[in-house]
C-alpha cells in the first residue's frame, strides 16, 4: 500500500482477556479523563472505555457452577451505518449533531470536537451503545495529575460529551512523523491506539478493515465462527434477509468485532434473546 | 419610593385569594433564581440525569409545551386563513399561550444544553446535509423554533398595542390596526415553520436515531405534527376556562369553545387512529428488525400501563367533544380539556420517560429517573412566570375582547 487511506477496525478477543484494567487506565491516562471523589457514580462517569463485567446469570436462574462470567472491554464501536462505502457512512450520532461538533472521516473513525459540542446530548440518546459519556461536573485534576496530562488531547469543558475517538491524536501524531520521514503509509505497528498497546495477553489486535495482512481484515473476521459485534443479530440472517431489512432502516455496523468461543456470550453480545 | 408605593397598591388590589396565589408563585420564583444560578454555574451534575438517561424533566416540558403551543398557530390558522370567525374571542389568548410556550420552552433548553453559551453554535455551525436539508433534526429545531417565535412577537405586538395607557395615541393605535389587519400573512407563515418543528422537536427528534428499538419509526414526525394540532386547541380551551372560573366572569363565549371543541375532537380522531397504526407498525415491523420483541420494550416502572393511559386519555376528548350531548355541559367539556391536554403529555412522557428506560444491553434491566430539587424548580419556576406573565396581560390588555365588550355594553356605554 502507498496510500494512506486506511479504514480502522478492532478486535478483541474474549476468551484472552483477564479483566485486568490495563486498557481502561491506560485510556484514562492518555485522553485526560477526570478523576472525581466518587467515580462510583457510574452513570455520571466520564470514561471513554468501559469493562463490563458479563455474566449468564442476568436473570438470576442459573444453579451454582453454571454461572460463568467475561469481561467486555467496551468504547466506541465506530459505526459506519448501511453503506459500505466509508465516503457514506452514516454512524446514528453523526447526523443527529446540530452544530456539526462530531463527524466520521472516510478512515471510519467518529471524531468529536469537545469545543464544538454545545452539550445537548443528542448524540448521547442516538448511540445505542452508551459510548458517548458527558462531563456532568467541571473535569478535576489533582495536585500532580495536572502536571501528566496529554498535551496533545485537549482537556474538555464541563457540559461537552466526549467519546473515544480510536486515539486520533495518535494516528496524527504519527503520521507527521512518518510525512516528515517521506513515508506516506502509515499501519497498525506505528498507529496503536493506548488500550491496544496496554493490552498484556494481547487480546486487543487493532489494523485496517480492507489490509490482507492486518491482523483485523473484515473479509477473515466475518468468516470466522467465533466473531460476533455487539447488538448487531442481523449479522446472523442470510444475506437475502439482509437486504430485506437494510430496505426497512439502517444498521450501526461497527468497526469493532468481539471473538469467543463462549456459545452463551455471543449469544448474549448479539442482541436481545427474547425475539 | 415611588414604585414601591405603586408595588404595593398593585398588590393591595387583588382579592385575598389572589394574593395568596401570588405569594406561592412569587417564592416559587425565588427558589427558580436560585436553583437556576447553581445549574447554570455549577453543572448539570446537580440534576439525576446522566449518561444512560440523557434527557429529563426539562425535555419533557419542552416537548409538552411546544405540542401545547401549537394550538395557537392551528387556531390561528382556522381563523386567519379559513375565516372562522366565531373563533376571533379566544384568538388573543392562544398567541399569548403560544408566545410564552414558545418562549419557556428557548428557556428550558438553555437550561438542558451542558453550555448554553454556545447556543449560537446552532447557527453558526447548522448540520445542513445535502441540498441545504438540515439531517440534524435538532438543527431545524433551532432555526423553526426561533423564527417562529419571532412570528409570535409580531403577532403578539397588536396586543400589546392595544394597552390602555398606549392606545390613546393615534399612531400607536393605527400601527395596531394594520398589524391585526395583516396578521393572516403571519398566520400563514407560522403554520408553514410550525408544521416542521413541531415535527422536529417532537417526533423527528427521535425517529432518526435509527439505533434505538424504542424511538425509530419514519412516520414519527408526523405523528407529532397530528398530536400537537389535538393537544394544542384542547389546551387553548382549559386556560381560558380557568381564567373565567377564577375571574367569575364568562370570558370567551360558549360558541368558541363548541368551535374549537368541535375542531380538536377531529383532530383527536386523526391522532388516535394515526397512534394505533403507530403501536401496530412498531409491532409488526420496526422493533422486529433489530431482533426485539415489542412487549419487551415495554416493561419496568413506566411500562404498558402508560401507552394504555395514552389511549384511554385519547378516547376522551373524542367523546366528550363530539357528542353533542357531552359538549354543551360544562363538566363533561371540561373534563375533555383536561384528558385531551394529559393524553398528549403521557404521550410525550412514553417517548421520554419510557424511552430512556429501555435497556440497552440484554444483560441490564429498566432504569429510572426521580427528578431533583433543582430540575422541579426550575420547571416549575417556567411554569410560574408564564402565569403570572397571564395574569398581567389579562388585567391590562384586551385579551379577551369578549369580556370587554359585556362589560361595555352592560354598564350602558356605547
Amino acid at each position: 500500500m502507498t496510500t494512506m487511506k486506511r479504514l480502522w477496525g478492532m478486535s478483541i478477543d474474549l476468551d484472552k482477556c483477564t479483566g485486568c484494567g490495563a486498557c481502561q487506565i491506560s485510556c484514562m491516562q492518555e485522553n485526560n479523563m477526570p478523576i472525581f471523589e466518587d467515580d462510583s457514580d457510574i452513570p455520571k462517569r466520564v470514561a471513554f472505555m468501559d469493562l463490563m463485567r458479563v455474566t449468564n446469570d442476568y436473570q438470576g436462574d442459573k444453579k451454582y457452577g453454571e454461572v460463568q462470567i467475561a469481561y467486555v472491554p467496551k468504547m466506541c464501536q465506530q459505526c459506519s451505518g448501511n453503506n459500505p462505502d466509508p465516503k457514506k457512512a452514516v454512524p446514528p450520532c453523526v447526523s443527529v449533531c446540530p452544530a456539526v461538533a462530531t463527524d466520521v472521516s472516510d478512515d471510519g473513525v467518529v471524531s468529536q470536537i469537545w469545543s464544538r459540542c454545545i452539550g445537548c446530548r443528542y448524540c448521547q440518546a442516538a448511540c445505542p451503545y452508551e459510548a458517548r459519556v458527558f462531563n456532568w461536573w467541571k473535569p478535576k485534576y489533582e495536585t500532580d495529575f495536572k502536571n501528566s496530562l496529554n498535551p496533545d488531547v485537549s482537556v474538555a469543558s464541563r457540559g461537552t460529551v466526549v467519546k473515544c475517538t480510536f486515539c486520533s491524536h495518535i494516528w496524527k501524531r504519527e503520521r507527521d512523523k512518518m510525512i516528515a520521514q517521506g513515508i506516506t503509509d502509515i499501519n497498525q505497528v506505528q498507529y496503536t491506539p493506548a488500550c491496544v498497546s496496554a493490552c498484556p495477553t494481547g487480546a486487543m489486535k487493532f489494523g485496517d478493515l480492507r489490509d490482507p495482512n492486518s491482523p483485523v481484515y473484515e473479509q477473515k473476521l466475518k468468516n470466522d465462527p467465533r466473531a460476533v459485534r455487539l447488538l448487531h443479530k442481523i449479522d446472523n440472517a442470510d444475506p437475502a434477509e439482509q437486504q430485506r431489512r437494510m430496505k426497512i432502516k439502517n444498521y450501526p455496523n461497527p468497526k469493532v468485532y468481539y471473538l469467543t468461543s463462549k456459545q452463551w456470550l455471543r449469544d448474549i453480545l448479539s442482541g436481545f434473546q427474547n425475539s | 419610593m415611588k414604585f414601591i408605593e405603586f408595588l404595593k397598591d398593585e398588590f393591595n388590589s387583588y382579592s385575598r385569594k389572589s394574593q395568596i396565589a401570588l405569594y406561592v408563585l412569587f417564592a416559587i420564583v425565588a427558589l427558580f433564581g436560585i436553583f437556576a444560578i447553581q445549574v447554570l454555574f455549577w453543572g448539570l451534575g446537580y440534576t439525576d440525569m446522566n449518561n444512560n438517561f440523557a434527557w429529563g424533566v426539562w425535555i419533557i416540558g419542552d416537548l409538552g409545551l411546544v405540542a401545547l403551543g401549537e394550538g395557537a398557530f392551528f387556531t390561528g390558522f382556522f381563523l386567519y386563513i379559513f375565516r372562522v370567525d366565531k373563533l376571533e374571542p379566544i384568538i388573543n389568548s392562544t398567541v399569548l399561550l403560544g408566545w410564552m410556550c414558545y418562549l419557556f420552552t428557548l428557556v428550558l433548553l438553555l437550561f438542558d444544553v451542558g453550555q448554553p453559551l454556545r447556543a449560537w453554535f446552532g447557527f453558526a455551525y447548522p448540520n445542513w446535509g445535502p441540498h441545504l436539508m438540515p439531517i440534524s433534526m435538532l438543527t431545524e429545531v433551532f432555526w423553526c423554533l426561533s423564527l417562529y417565535f419571532c412570528i409570535l412577537c409580531v403577532e403578539l405586538v397588536p396586543i400589546v398595542l392595544k394597552q390602555r395607557l398606549l392606545d390613546r395615541y393615534p399612531v400607536v393605535h393605527a400601527i395596531g390596526h394594520y398589524m391585526h389587519k395583516l396578521m393572516w400573512t403571519m398566520a400563514a407563515a407560522g403554520t408553514f415553520l410550525s408544521f416542521f418543528h413541531q415535527g422536529s422537536l417532537g417526533g423527528g427528534m427521535w425517529g432518526v436515531l435509527y439505533a434505538k428499538a424504542q424511538w425509530f419509526r419514519p412516520h414519527f414526525f408526523f405523528l407529532a405534527v397530528v398530536a400537537a394540532t389535538a393537544g394544542g386547541t384542547s389546551f387553548m380551551m382549559l386556560i381560558p376556562w380557568i381564567a373565567g372560573k377564577i375571574m367569575k366572569k364568562e370570558v370567551v363565549p360558549k360558541e368558541t369553545f363548541y368551535t374549537l371543541a368541535k375542531i380538536s375532537g377531529v383532530m383527536f380522531i386523526f391522532y388516535t387512529s394515526f397512534r394505533i397504526y403507530d403501536i401496530y407498525s412498531m409491532a409488526v415491523k420496526y422493533v422486529p428488525a433489530v431482533d426485539r420483541s415489542f412487549m419487551d420494550l415495554w416493561g419496568g416502572l413506566y411500562g404498558i400501563w402508560m401507552l394504555a393511559l395514552e389511549l384511554i386519555l385519547c378516547f376522551v376528548p373524542i367523546t366528550m367533544y363530539l357528542v353533542k350531548k357531552f359538549r354543551e355541559q360544562e363538566k363533561t367539556l371540561v373534563t375533555g380539556f383536561i384528558a385531551g391536554v394529559s393524553a398528549i403529555l403521557v404521550s410525550k412522557m412514553n417517548v421520554l420517560l419510557h424511552g430512556f428506560s429501555v435497556p440497552n444491553f440484554p444483560w441490564r434491566g429498566f432504569t429510572t429517573y426521580n427528578p431533583t430539587i433543582q430540575e422541579w424548580f426550575v420547571f416549575l419556576g417556567c411554569i410560574a412566570i408564564m402565569t403570572l406573565i397571564y395574569m398581567w396581560f389579562v388585567k391590562y390588555t384586551p385579551l379577551f375582547p369578549h369580556l370587554h365588550h359585556s362589560e361595555h355594553a352592560s354598564e350602558g356605554h356605547e
